[in-house]
């Protein structure tokens, strides 16, 4: 080779290797399969669902194992109340009323880290505070405490905020509830060219920005912040990745889910105690139409809830900044690479799931909270094959028998028979052989071809 | 020992008729013509070809079609005594019947599950049926006649279409034939040992289907109304109690495995059942499955040879008239419920034929008196062979216990592979959840199975609320099979209303052609469906 070209080749390489990023970079703009885009996890397609007003103990407070309701726990009543304290008690066949927590409510209960006053607080703005310290069970959460059996309970997981439903849905998807646009994960994966989808239940969609009284009064906005932020609804190469929940099961059939996707309900909230079972029968129905789906073996599942709706939790939530963490929610792991029945203790929020997604597809993180939170990987058993799926059923499935002693027993007395069959005919055949009978039994009633048949055949 | 004049080379056969029947032939004559028309080693000639023919009527496509609900829970069973756990899940090891097959069959059940090889000891048993028929037919009338017989039974649709599935009636047959071989033992002897050898086969029979029992039955109307085969009373006491001895190994067994209460169950259920088919049902489907030619030279014989007639022929007939009176009455009826008639048909249809030849050799042609029952029985033989044939496919027959059900196995075959283990299954009725458990080891349940405990076969678990239970997640997938369909239409529309309502989309289609040349078509035999409950 001559000195010039030793010369160009080294720079012909290093031109060439820069220029293979920035084709990169431009490809990265259109959607690419989430099953094509790189991750760094064997998870293709995250899920994340979040529900409604629920505290950890309210829901699984005497799980076995969790750390769930103690035995001394005992809350205060308002003044002017009755002297006694209120513990906690099974809601089992009661129909509770949404205990309507307010941020200030919420606020009082926390009480400055003491929290003493989930009942109180309630009283004290005219509420009935007692059903704060009621929890549900195995009874009325046959699907989650299965969930929980089969798959990852957190019991360490927390709300962002203590500041209410709106609050904890920002940072949901973008890790602030700074007032404004604030950029979310969603932001981030249309720019790397990652797919991602926002289902929402009985979703009219949005065409325009929505004003200020719209915000307010939109139940629909509440449950899906990107509603609020103008660019999600009016560009529409944004727009159209927010869809009626519909879509999930025809994109499970199609083979198109995305890498992310966001659930938002509204009847199956669970905010309510009647909506309980429905949000169970959602939950069953999307886990376990993606585990029948090609997509179960690379996929994860989060359930988690964005407020404690003013229930009772017993754990002190960690200070990571001057607004949070808010109290701990229920939340579950569902996928075929999370561990077997395990209770995670790892200290999560809403931005560690966000914190998963930036890791795994490699994006930046959108703010202090989630380049700061644990990740979800703890609950992942990453070096293992993908495990069959389990499914989740809301209810209780249709008895079996018990099982059976011993079939040897039935060996034995079925073949003691056959041998004493055997032993007979043999013996029959043998005495026949070597005896003649005694007396023949055909006699002379019959005709004379009968008798020398009879005759013929001894 | 004392030898009839009449027997061939030191057995104990009756007189060979076509070379001379009883009444017609001197006894010189007979001996000298028989040693004639065809040597022993000739007849074993002739059993071995008939063996090969029923072994290829038996054993030819026996895969082609997958089981058929009973099938699927005799062997599911044998699985589970073998001591596959995930079998005993599904399958409960004491149902309706005692066990003898399914402990036979559990022997070929201990690896991986297959659908063959318990067959195959079905189509053996019947092989060995065929044997058995010519061994009765050649003890009652000759070896010609046996030969005829066992002929006959190897092509005989009924015999054929029964044998080739895991049924305990094939079974039971071959057993039942040892009862009337002892029996006839014991009428020709009068001793105790093949009363008692009677009494425990019919033990064994019991055993292998507990309706055998019906047996018993006939042979009480035969002892009652011949006089002539005298029996003593002790040994019928005798015959009774080894009978009783050989079946008490059924509920001791019930009773040992801590499942006393199940065969009550059972026996409620069975007693109480509804009527599954109408008053004539064996009148119109056992004929042609036996043969209007094997009837008629059956029945022509018992009345052409009237005055031959003796306790032998009375056996026969109470052998087959209770058990056919029984089970017209009798408000379950099942197609193989009469097999051991097959025999008994074919040997007294064996009889005739070859007793046609000892008429002919009256007129002094001993070329015509082989050749015209020979003839007669090919022929006979022939037409039944071409109605047995195109069954040996196993498809077109909506009829229980004619055969497999077609989409079966693929469908639970699709299932062991495409879904869940935990996931869970509802049909239309419960004989393709039978199929589906099977093949497919997932749990299935039936929309048909009546919540009245009083309704239900004990094994079944009713599902009285689809629409709930499908609603909290507990059915993943919802089964239409035509078979069922074609039975159910009530509940076949129920099933589709609930794949409309709960979104409902095909995931397996079993299919099925009908016709041939350009006339042929596909048609769904069995339709998975992925449902969910938003």
């Amino acid at each position: 080779m001559s000195r010039p070209l030793r010369l160009l080749l080294p720079l012909a390489l290093t031109i060439f290797a820069l220029l293979i990023p920035t084709g990169t970079v431009q490809a990265s703009t259109v959607h690419t399969n989430a099953r094509d885009a790189k991750t760094k996890t064997s998870i293709k397609h995250f899920l994340f669902l979040l529900q409604g007003d629920r505290s950890f103990d309210n829901y699984f407070g005497t799980y076995p194992g969790a750390d769930g309701l103690a035995n001394a726990t005992c809350q205060r009543q308002a003044d002017g109340k009755s002297a006694t304290c209120v513990k906690p008690f099974p809601l089992h066949g009661q129909s509770v009323q949404p205990l309507g927590a307010t941020p200030s409510v919420l606020a009082n209960q926390y009480d400055g880290g003491k929290l003493d006053g989930f009942v109180s607080a309630l009283q004290s703005v005219g509420r009935d505070g007692t059903k704060a310290m009621g929890y549900y069970d195995q009874r009325d959460l046959p699907a989650y405490w299965r969930a929980a059996q089969q798959y990852v309970l957190f019991d360490r997981f927390f709300s962002a905020t203590m500041d209410g439903v709106r609050s904890n849905r920002s940072y949901w998807v973008a890790a602030t509830d700074a007032a404004g646009q604030p950029v979310t994960i969603f932001d981030r994966l249309q720019a790397a060219g990652i797919s991602w989808k926002f289902y929402v239940q009985n979703y009219r969609p949005v065409t325009g920005p929505l004003t200020g009284s719209q915000t307010a009064s939109n139940t629909q906005s509440a449950a899906v912040p990107l509603l609020n932020y103008q660019r999600f609804t009016t560009d529409p190469a944004l727009r159209s990745h927010i869809v009626d929940l519909g879509e999930y099961y025809q994109d499970l059939q199609r083979g198109t889910l995305p890498a992310v996707a966001y659930f938002a309900t509204s009847g199956s909230s669970e905010r309510s105690a009647r909506s309980i079972s429905e949000g169970q029968s959602l939950v069953t129905s999307l886990t376990g139409q993606l585990m029948l789906s090609q997509f179960w073996s690379s996929s994860a599942f989060l359930l988690s809830y964005d407020g404690t709706g003013g229930f009772y939790d017993h754990v002190v939530p960690p200070r990571v900044d001057a607004h949070g963490l808010g109290l701990r929610v229920p939340a579950l792991l569902i996928s075929s690479y999370a561990k077997h029945g395990v209770i995670d203790p790892t200290p999560l929020d809403y931005t560690s799931a966000l914190s998963f997604i930036e890791y795994n597809w490699a994006v930046a993180p959108l703010a202090t909270r989630d380049r700061q939170a644990h990740s979800l990987l703890s609950a992942f058993e990453f070096r293992a094959a993908p495990r069959q799926p389990e499914l989740i059923t809301n209810g209780s499935p249709p008895p079996l028998r018990a099982k059976l002693r011993s079939t040897g027993i039935v060996y034995i007395a079925y073949g003691c028979a056959m041998a004493l069959v055997l032993a007979t005919v043999g013996f029959a055949f043998l005495r026949s052989r070597i005896r003649r009978p005694a007396t023949p039994p055909v006699t002379s009633g019959e005709s004379i071809t009968a008798l020398r048949i009879g005759a013929d055949s001894r | 020992m004392t030898r009839s004049v009449t027997e061939p080379t030191g057995g104990s056969a009756a007189p060979d008729y076509p070379m001379g029947g009883p009444d017609a032939v001197p006894v010189g004559q007979v001996r000298e013509v028989r040693r004639r028309w065809l040597p022993v080693g000739g007849q074993l000639l002739v059993l071995a070809v008939i063996t090969a023919v029923a072994a290829v009527f038996r054993f030819r496509e026996l895969g082609a079609v997958g089981f058929n609900s009973d099938e699927a829970v005799y062997t599911g069973t044998s699985a589970s005594l073998a001591g596959n756990d995930s079998m005993r899940s599904l399958f409960p090891i004491f149902r309706a019947h005692p066990l003898l097959l399914q402990l036979a069959v559990s022997f070929t059940e201990h690896g991986r599950l297959t659908d063959w090889a318990p067959r195959a000891i079905a189509a053996t048993v019947g092989v060995g049926t065929v044997l058995a028929t010519y061994a009765l037919g050649r003890k009652l009338y000759g070896p010609g006649a046996g030969l005829v017989a066992a002929g006959l039974l190897a092509v005989m649709p009924y015999h054929v279409v029964v044998s080739r599935q895991v049924l305990l009636d094939g079974p039971m047959t071959l057993l039942s034939l040892l009862v009337l071989y002892c029996v006839i033992r014991y009428s020709e002897s009068g001793a105790l040992s093949w009363m008692l050898s009677a009494g425990a086969a019919l033990g064994a029979t019991v055993l292998c289907k507990e309706t055998s029992l019906i047996l018993l039955g006939g042979l009480y109307a035969f002892f009652a109304l011949t006089p002539s085969v005298r029996v003593r009373m002790r040994h019928v006491l005798a015959g009774l109690t080894m009978l009783v001895v050989v079946v008490v190994a059924f509920p001791l067994a019930l009773a040992a495995s801590g499942r006393a209460n199940t065969g009550q169950h059972y026996l409620l259920w069975q007693l109480f059942r509804r009527a599954n088919h109408g008053l004539f049902f064996y009148f119109k489907q056992v004929p042609p499955a036996l043969g209007w030619l094997v009837l008629a030279f059956g029945i022509g014989g018992l009345l052409w040879l009237r005055r031959e007639n003796t306790w032998r022929e009375r056996l026969l007939l109470c052998w087959v008239l209770v058990p056919i009176a029984f089970f017209t009455v009798w408000p379950v009826k099942g197609y193989q419920y009469l097999l051991p008639l097959a025999p008994i048909a074919a040997i007294l249809a064996g009889r005739t034929i070859w007793r046609i030849g000892s008429a002919s050799l009256l007129r002094g042609n001993r070329v015509r008196a082989i050749a015209v029952p020979v003839v007669l029985a090919l022929l006979v033989a022939s037409t039944l062979a071409v109605t047995s044939w195109p069954k040996l496919s196993g498809r077109g027959s909506t009829l229980a216990g004619t055969g497999g059900v077609a989409g079966g196995r693929e469908a639970g075959r699709w299932v062991a592979g495409h879904v869940p283990s935990d996931a869970t299954l509802l049909t239309i009725g419960p004989s393709m959840a039978n199929i589906l458990q099977f093949y497919g080891g997932r749990r299935s349940y039936a929309l048909s199975v009546s919540p009245s405990p009083n309704g239900r076969n004990p094994s079944y678990v009713p599902v009285p609320n689809a629409d709930l239970s499908i609603r909290q997640g507990q059915f993943q997938y919802l089964v239409w099979d035509a078979y069922t369909a074609r039975r159910t239409p009530s509940f076949a529309r129920k099933m589709t209303e609930l794949v409309n309502r709960f979104h409902g989309i095909a995931v397996f289609t079993a299919t099925s052609t009908s016709g041939s040349g350009t006339d042929r078509s596909a048609f769904a035999t069995v339709v998975i469906y992925q449902v969910r409950q938003r």
